[in-house]
């Protein structure tokens, strides 16, 4: 009995590591790539573990400004989480408590969130034109903050309703003002949630392609194009991709590593509270 | 969602809430479907400002458009194949860790990473993965052939499919594993332990038991993913912009390709509208059967 | 004067009519509590004084002032909530002063009036705890004391004790009462548990589908009630009802029960009940009415026989039951009046305290 069980252990043990084997594989690819010298990356055979860990390659992005990308990603990413943070909790407020609109408004807003960018990218670059915010943040931030309030809607209506009532009702009787109420309790409350759904409408802007791809041209590049702007046929600039990729990738594993705890409900829309 | 709300009076301010949001989204959500509606039954073209009404003509030229049509066959079939790939090997991946096992948090942590990258990096990663000679696919290969393997992933017709679902499954498998781990951990112990007194084995357990149980989940988890891959994009883009030829290419390529490179502007309306419609089809269909959240 | 005045208040929702047409007086200074079972509007009621919910018709005064159309901060209320609604992110200080800061009161007298209220309740040492290391009882002290430390006109209790284990709910039954007292406010508190609204109300207004049974004073309710549902409602174990019929002739009257057992009515009740002679009426008799037959045999006691079928000593009394006039009925005996269950005992029935009801109409009737 006892050495099955030992068996049992050891053989999940085995899977456990092939799987993080596999997964983590690329992921190490990539950054140890970013670590080589050009002859290391185009040996053959491939090299597994670069002999000299040396940051050339981050120096030659810094060095040639293609680095900033990574800063206009944050910005129009940054930007829009707030914008959207604040206008979805309040919005979601409304339709929590109030249930504004019914379950036809909050439908609605979910189903938003399933219209496939390259159907709509396409009519919004022409009103860009028209209005002439392509390739500005205005433009970019707009866009996130319109894609993402849905979800920030969805999720903060559930954390809303987490709330208990009395807590809110006791303010209200208290002296607070309906948008007291909002500021001194709602938002408190749901501090937890707020941060984590900022945190995912942050990495959804932040790994964002194919409106950046549409919206930008030379002025707010954001990474994710960036790296793409490196592809070339058989003469790929392996270095440069690898660690632009790494630029922008490491950010955002250090932020989902604080977010552990929230992920599941993060993904799942709300479904799986985790 | 029971219990009183509160005061229903204050009739301004719950509107004043939802006003700004929804400002927006009709802004970038609605007019851009207006907007699609009118051009599709126009003649415009990059060269051509046709704005003279052409009634069904562009609808009547997505029914010939062969292109069109395989770029959908091409999406239904990357999801016909990822779609459950991922959610069997996720469902495996489940299973082996929701017993206690030390470092279980660690496995967890590290196995969810894929989830997070951006799609056009994992694209870049695994296209750097499948370089025929500098990438290590290929060198792991000779080693279990025993001779030197230069094999053309993304260049191949017959091997771009498996390269780019790899790809595909390697970044989503773990968002599967995630919610259905989830899923799995709030199965009620006491209906298994009921079970194995009752006698019954381990297959009649997951499909009487543990299976009814985490459907609601596993059915978001599909709907979620499904609707992903029906807008698969950013992956293709990397590995193979739709090549070789046109072999890869999905909707979204499709209409990317057509609204942006050769400035289509009238015909990529029709497409985009047709998109529209079969998702609208797909999701009432889904949502019918799923309910995502309270 | 009057601190509340509600006149012809209506509530629904959706098409549930919860409140139906209620006026309710409730002078200055009165501990008033609505009691009833659950579902009967008491707490809508009380949320609508609040202005939790809109009243959709009638109208409430507070101090005079009508205010339907008030926000709840501007109702001058306080209120404590069932699960205590405390802010898990504040300090217990915190939370007692928010309602201090939310109406700006100055700095410099915020400090005093907490420590003031948290001295009364018995917290002082807990102001810098986090509502999470408070137990159940703590928390409803801080609660008490975040409507306390607002100088409100009206308080308002919703349930605030359903939480709490028997043995602290006695404790705060008392010490809610001593709050009363001290501060001599008005005072509405709602409970479904009777035994609250006797020990603590000046007055308890009993809610039954949304419409006032009875109000009045505590023993009031309990010796007179009005109807069978007051009755029955109030004291426990509660009312034995027995179906019965009265004769009368001249001035002596008998109740006689289904089952031939009859019972002499005291003779300063007989003409008041003469009326109903004939009608098909309910026996009312409380349990602590129906005593052991001793010798003497005193003006208005009924002697009855009966054959216990469960006896449920409590320590300080024993409760029995048996069947009379065809129904179950419970008698509160002396501890040691009764020991097991076949026993053929001798009881006196107290029918100078016993009502007669109407079968009809539920009615208690010939009470003066």
């Amino acid at each position: 009995m006892k050495r099955s069980a030992n068996l049992r252990l050891a053989l999940r043990y085995l899977g456990a590591l092939v799987l993080t084997v596999f997964f983590l594989f690329p992921i190490y690819w990539l950054f140890m790539i970013s670590f080589k010298t050009a002859d290391e990356i185009y040996a053959f055979p491939p090299v597994w573990w670069p002999e000299t860990m040396q940051w050339d390659n981050y120096i030659v992005l810094f060095r040639d400004g293609d680095a900033t990308t990574v800063l206009n990603s944050f910005i129009v990413a940054g930007a829009s989480t707030v914008l959207a943070m604040f206008l979805g909790t309040i919005c979601a407020y409304s339709i929590a408590r109030f249930r504004t609109g019914g379950d036809n408004l909050a439908n609605w807003i979910l189903s938003q969130r399933m219209v496939p960018p390259v159907a709509v990218v396409f009519p919004i670059f022409l009103l860009y034109v028209w209005f002439g915010i392509v390739d500005t943040y205005l433009g970019l931030i707009l866009l996130y903050t319109a894609f993402n309030l849905p979800y920030v809607i969805w999720m903060m209506r559930g954390y809303i309703l987490d709330i208990p009532l009395a807590l809110e009702e006791s303010a209200l009787v208290d002296g607070c003002s309906r948008w007291q109420v909002i500021w001194k309790v709602v938002f408190p409350m749901c501090r937890a949630g707020l941060f984590a759904t900022a945190i995912f409408t942050f990495v959804f802007a932040w790994n964002d392609f194919i409106f950046a791809l549409v919206l930008t041209r030379t002025e707010i590049t954001t990474y994710t194009v960036q790296v793409t702007h490196y592809f070339g046929g058989q003469s790929n600039f392996w270095s440069k991709i690898s660690a632009m990729s790494v630029l922008g990738t490491v950010p955002v594993f250090i932020v989902v590593g604080f977010m552990q705890r929230y992920l599941v409900r993060g993904i799942s829309l709300g479904a799986v509270k985790g | 969602m029971s219990g009183p709300t509160v005061r229903s009076g204050d009739r301004g301010f719950r509107y004043t809430l939802v006003a700004p949001s929804i400002f927006v989204l009709l802004l970038i959500g609605v007019f851009p479907i207006v907007y699609l509606l009118m051009v599709s039954f126009q003649g415009l073209t990059m060269t051509d400002n046709d704005t003279s009404f052409q009634g069904l003509l562009n609808f009547r030229a997505l029914l010939d458009d062969t292109r069109l049509w395989q770029s959908l066959m091409h999406t239904v079939f990357f999801t016909a194949i990822a779609l459950p790939a991922e959610l069997l090997l996720g469902l495996a991946m489940a299973q082996l860790f929701i017993d206690r096992m030390p470092g279980r948090q660690v496995f967890i942590a590290l196995l969810v990473l894929p989830v997070v990258v951006a799609p056009i990096v994992s694209g870049a990663t695994w296209s750097l993965m499948f370089d025929n000679r500098f990438g290590p696919i290929n060198q792991i290969l000779g080693w279990i052939t025993g001779e030197e393997m230069a094999v053309l992933w993304t260049v191949k017709p017959h091997l771009v499919y498996p390269a780019i679902l790899m790809a595909e499954i390697w970044q989503w498998t773990p968002f599967m594993f995630l919610l259905l781990l989830a899923a799995l951990s709030g199965v009620d112990k006491s209906q298994l332990e009921a079970a194995s007194i009752d006698g019954a084995g381990w297959w009649s357990t997951f499909f009487r038991i543990v299976l009814p149980a985490i459907w609601p989940v596993m059915a978001v988890a599909i709907l979620i993913r499904g609707l992903d891959l029906f807008r698969l994009f950013d992956v293709v883009w990397a590995l193979t912009k739709g090549g070789p030829g046109t072999m890869t290419e999905t909707i979204s390529i499709f209409t990317y390709v057509k609204g942006f490179q050769q400035f289509e502007t009238s015909y990529t309306g029709a497409v985009a509208l047709l998109i529209i419609v079969l998702l609208t089809v797909l999701l009432t269909v889904l949502l019918k059967r799923v309910s995502i959240a309270r | 004067m009057s601190d509340l005045k509600i006149t012809k208040l209506d509530k629904y929702y959706g098409t549930n009519h919860v409140v139906k047409g209620i006026d309710l007086e409730i002078p200055a200074g009165e501990f008033t509590i609505l009691v009833g079972q659950s579902g009967c509007g008491k707490s809508t009621l009380l949320r609508t004084i609040a202005g939790l919910e809109t009243a959709d018709g009638g109208s409430i005064e507070i101090g005079g002032e009508r205010v339907n159309d008030l926000p709840p901060r501007d109702r001058d209320i306080a209120m404590v909530f069932q699960n205590y609604a405390l802010y898990p992110y504040m300090k217990v200080r915190d939370n007692i002063a928010f309602g201090l800061r939310a109406r700006r009161t100055p700095k410099a007298e915020i400090g005093p009036k907490v420590q003031r209220a948290a001295k009364m309740l018995a917290i002082e040492h807990l102001l810098d705890r986090y509502p999470r290391q408070l137990s159940g009882g703590q928390l409803q002290r801080v609660a008490i004391g975040r409507a306390v430390v607002r100088n409100a006109r009206l308080y308002l209790f919703d349930e605030p004790l359903s939480n709490l284990d028997a043995q602290l709910r006695d404790e705060m039954r008392g010490e809610i009462k001593r709050l009363h007292q001290e501060l001599g406010k008005t005072m509405i508190y709602v409970t479904h548990d009777q035994i609250e609204a006797m020990t603590m109300a000046d007055r308890i207004v009993l809610l039954r589908e949304g419409r006032i049974e009875q109000q009045g004073a505590p023993l009031e309710l309990y010796e007179r009630p009005a109807t069978k549902y007051v009755a029955g409602f109030l004291g426990s174990p509660s009312m034995n009802f027995i179906p019965c019929t009265l004769s009368v002739a001249e001035d002596y009257g008998t109740v006689m029960l289904p089952d031939g057992v009859t019972l002499s009515l005291p003779p300063s009740r007989v003409a008041a009940l003469a009326p109903f002679r004939d009608r098909s009426l309910l026996l009312g008799i409380r349990p602590e009415h129906l005593s052991r037959a001793t010798g003497e045999h005193r003006r208005g006691l009924a002697e009855i026989e009966v054959i216990t079928d469960l006896v449920q000593p409590t320590g300080s009394r024993t409760y029995a039951t048996f069947r009379l006039g065809g129904v179950e009925a419970v008698a509160e005996l002396q501890s040691h009046d009764v020991s097991q269950p076949g026993e053929r005992l001798k009881l006196f029935a107290d029918m100078n305290r016993a009502v007669l009801i109407d079968a009809a109409t539920e009615r208690v009737v010939g009470n003066g």
